[in-house]
C-alpha cells in the first residue's frame, strides 16, 4: 500500500468540499484560498486549485468578479452563488455522516 | 553578455533572461498539455499564466530582468503539472504526466531521417553514438543502410509537442535542456534540444554534409525507380489493351516460338462454360490491370515525394483484386474439375513391310487448313487452331521415333484427353479425330488431328510413336521434322539438335536412337 497516495487521494475527495467551506466565510481571491488551503496543509502547490475553480464556477457553485491589483494583472474575486450554498450545505451533511461513519467504526 | 527577452504574461510586460525564458516556455508547454484538452482548460491555464505575473511582478529583481531562480521560484510555487494532481481523471486523460518514453525519429535533429536522433533521445544517449554504428555497420554490405531504412519507415515523427515529450520521456526533457543549455549559450532550434559536446558538434557537420549527399542520391534514386514504375506501369497496360482488346498481333510474343496470346480470349469459349467467359475477361482484366495502376501511383508518389491520405482507397482496391483473385480460382478449379482425369488409347499396327528406306510425308497439312484462330501455348510446342464456323479445333501431334526390337516396322498412335471421370476422358480420347496411310515406301501422316465439332477442348494430345529396325534410313518432309520431338541418340544434343533443325531430312537409326546420316559417314572414316 502506498501511503502518500492514499492521503493524496484522501485530500484530493475533500479539496473541493474545503475551497466551498473557504468561500461561505466570506468571499475572497484565488490566493487567499490558497493560502488557507495551504496552512490547512489540503494542497501543496498552487497550480492544484486552479483547474478546481474553474470547474465550479463552470458548474454554477462560483461566481466571480475582476478586481484592480495593485501589484500585477486583475484578479478575480470569487464568491459562492446560491446553488453554490445549498450544495455546501448538501456536504456539510454528507461529511458529518462520513465522521460519523469512520468514528463508528473505529471506536466499535 | 547574456540576451533577454521580452515577453507579455497576463497583459504585463516582463524582461527575461534566455535561459530563464526557456525554462518557463517548456513550463507553460507542460501546463497547455496538461490542461488544453480538458473543459475550461483555457480558462485555468489564463489563470495560472496571470498568477505567474503576478508572482513575477512581487519578486522582479533590481534590475527589473525576471531571472532563472525567479522562474525556478515561481515553480515551486505553482508547481509542476505533474505534482498538481496525480490521481486526477475527470480533467481528461492527463497529456503530460506519466508518459511513457517511445521511441520517434527526432524532425529537430535530422541528417537524413532523424533515425539517430530519435534512438539517441530513446536511450538517453549522444546521437553521433548512432550515426558511427549506422555508417560503421553500412559497410557491411549495406547492412546498416538497410536497418536504417526500416527504422525510417517504421518510426514515427515526433511532430507535436506532446510526442516531443514522450520521445524524451517523461519530465527528463525540461530538466535536460535546463541543465544543457544553461552551460552552452547555443540555440540549435525552435525547440532548442541540444544535448551534444563541441566535438560530437563537429562530427555531427560531417554528417549532416554526407546526409545532404545521401539525402540527394536517395531521391535521385526514388525517381529513378519511380518513373520507371510509371513507365512500366503505363507499358504493360497499353499492352493488355493492345493485345486483348485489340488484338494487335505481334505485339507481344514471350519466347521465339511466337507464342501468341491475343485469341486467348477467343479460346476461352472452347475450354470453359461459354456464360463464365466475360466474368474471366473482367476478372482478369482487373486483377491484372489494378496492380498496373498500383504501380503507376506508387511511381508518381515516389517521384514527387508526397504523402496522401490514400490508406482506404488502397484497402479498397486491394479488397477488390484479392476479390477477383479468389473468384477467378473458383471459377478455375470448378473448371479444372473437368479436365482432372486423363484418358489414354493406344492404336497399334504393324507396317507391311519394312523398307531400307522410309519416307516420312505429310498428307493433310496445316497450311491448307482453314482456321481463323492460332493459340501457342508457352514453352510446349503445342498450338491449337480455331475454325469458328466449324466448331472445330485442330492440334498438331508429335511424333516419335525409336528403335524396334526386331526388323518389323510398327506404328502407335497414343491419345489422351482429360475429363471429369476415367471413362469420360477416355471416351473423350478415342473420338479424336486422326489419319494416316501407309503407301510402297511411304507413311503419310496428317499434320494435324481433330476434336470434334462443338466438344470442348481438354487437353488432348496424339503422339504418334514410330518403331523402327536398326540401320533403316528416314527421310522427313519439312512438316513432319517439325513434329519429331527430340529423341536422339543420348549426349552431344545440341549439336544433334542444330543438326535436326538445319538437317537435311536424312536420318539413320542406331543403337542409341536417330541421328543425322552424314554423321555416320564421318564416323567410318
Amino acid at each position: 500500500m502506498d501511503l502518500e497516495n492514499n492521503k493524496a487521494q484522501m485530500r484530493k475527495g475533500i479539496l473541493e468540499y474545503c475551497i466551498l467551506s473557504v468561500l461561505s466565510r466570506n468571499s475572497c481571491y484565488a490566493s487567499d484560498i490558497i493560502r488557507e488551503l495551504k496552512e490547512a496543509e489540503v494542497i501543496v502547490v498552487e497550480g492544484t486549485l486552479y483547474p478546481l475553480l474553474t470547474r465550479q464556477k463552470n458548474a454554477g457553485l462560483l461566481s466571480y468578479r475582476w478586481e484592480e491589483s495593485q501589484q500585477g494583472p486583475p484578479r478575480k474575486y470569487y464568491e459562492l452563488t446560491e446553488e453554490g450554498r445549498k450544495y455546501l450545505a448538501d456536504l456539510d451533511k454528507s461529511w458529518k455522516e462520513l465522521v460519523e461513519s469512520v468514528n463508528l467504526i473505529r471506536t466499535r | 553578455m547574456d540576451k533577454t527577452i521580452n515577453i507579455n504574461l497576463g497583459g504585463i510586460l516582463f524582461q527575461i533572461d534566455e535561459d530563464a525564458f526557456r525554462i518557463l516556455r517548456d513550463y507553460l508547454q507542460a501546463i497547455n498539455n496538461r490542461f488544453s484538452n480538458s473543459q475550461g482548460g483555457h480558462e485555468t491555464i489564463e489563470d495560472i499564466e496571470s498568477r505567474i505575473a503576478e508572482i513575477f511582478q512581487s519578486q522582479k529583481g533590481i534590475a527589473g530582468v525576471i531571472s532563472k531562480e525567479n522562474v525556478e521560484s515561481m515553480i515551486a510555487i505553482i508547481g509542476k503539472p505533474e505534482d498538481f494532481d496525480p490521481g486526477e481523471t475527470e480533467f481528461g486523460a492527463p497529456v503530460y504526466i506519466n508518459q511513457k518514453r517511445k521511441m520517434y525519429r527526432n524532425t529537430d535533429d535530422t541528417i537524413i531521417g532523424g533515425v539517430c536522433s530519435g534512438i539517441a533521445a530513446y536511450l538517453d544517449s549522444d546521437p553521433v553514438l548512432f550515426r558511427i554504428l549506422f555508417v560503421l555497420a553500412a559497410a557491411f554490405f549495406g547492412t546498416g543502410f538497410l536497418i536504417y531504412l526500416g527504422l525510417w519507415i517504421a518510426l514515427p515523427a515526433a511532430r507535436t509537442e506532446s510526442q516531443k515529450r514522450a520521445m524524451y520521456g517523461n519530465d527528463n526533457h525540461s530538466n535536460r535542456s535546463l541543465t544543457r543549455n544553461t552551460d552552452s549559450a547555443q540555440i540549435t532550434g525552435p525547440t532548442g534540444y541540444n544535448r551534444t559536446s563541441r566535438i560530437g558538434n563537429a562530427i555531427n557537420e560531417v554528417f549532416r554534409a554526407l546526409g545532404k549527399v545521401c539525402y540527394i542520391i536517395l531521391r535521385i534514386f526514388l525517381i529513378m525507380f519511380g518513373v520507371s514504375f510509371v513507365l512500366m506501369g503505363f507499358l504493360f497496360i497499353l499492352c493488355y489493351i493492345l493485345i486483348f482488346i485489340f488484338k494487335f498481333p505481334g505485339v507481344f510474343s514471350m519466347d521465339s516460338s511466337g507464342v501468341s496470346l491475343i485469341y486467348v480470349f477467343d479460346f476461352l469459349k472452347y475450354i470453359v462454360n461459354p456464360a463464365t467467359v466475360p466474368w474471366i475477361i473482367i476478372l482478369s482484366s482487373i486483377a491484372f490491370i489494378l496492380p498496373m495502376l498500383a504501380l503507376i501511383y506508387w511511381g508518381v508518389k515516389m517521384i514527387f515525394w508526397f504523402s496522401a491520405r490514400d490508406g482506404v482507397v488502397s484497402l479498397v482496391a486491394l479488397v477488390i483484386w484479392v476479390m477477383s483473385i479468389a473468384v477467378l480460382s473458383i471459377i478455375g478449379f470448378n473448371e479444372g474439375i473437368s479436365l482432372a482425369e486423363t484418358g489414354k488409347t493406344t492404336i497399334k499396327n504393324v507396317l507391311p513391310k519394312s523398307p531400307d528406306t522410309l519416307y516420312v510425308a505429310t498428307d493433310h497439312k496445316i497450311a491448307d487448313l482453314k482456321y481463323d484462330k492460332q493459340i501457342t501455348l508457352p514453352h510446349e510446342e503445342y498450338s491449337v487452331f480455331l475454325n469458328d464456323d466449324k466448331k472445330e479445333l485442330y492440334i498438331r501431334p508429335y511424333l516419335s521415333v525409336d528403335r524396334s526390337e526386331d526388323k518389323i516396322s510398327r506404328i502407335e498412335v497414343r491419345k489422351r484427353a482429360t475429363g471429369r471421370t476415367d471413362p469420360e476422358a477416355t471416351a473423350k480420347a478415342e473420338a479424336l479425330i486422326y489419319n494416316y496411310k501407309f503407301i510402297s515406301d511411304s507413311l503419310k501422316i496428317d499434320e494435324y488431328f481433330t476434336i470434334p465439332a462443338g466438344r470442348k477442348w481438354s487437353a488432348d494430345e496424339i503422339g504418334i510413336h514410330l518403331y523402327i529396325p536398326l540401320g533403316t534410313v528416314l527421310k522427313f518432309d519439312e512438316q513432319s521434322r517439325i513434329m519429331v520431338h527430340s529423341h536422339f541418340r543420348d549426349g552431344n544434343e545440341d549439336y544433334l539438335q542444330s543438326n535436326w533443325e538445319s538437317g537435311t531430312g536424312n536420318w539413320v537409326m542406331t543403337e542409341d536412337g536417330l541421328e543425322p546420316l552424314r554423321d555416320k559417314f564421318v564416323d567410318k572414316k
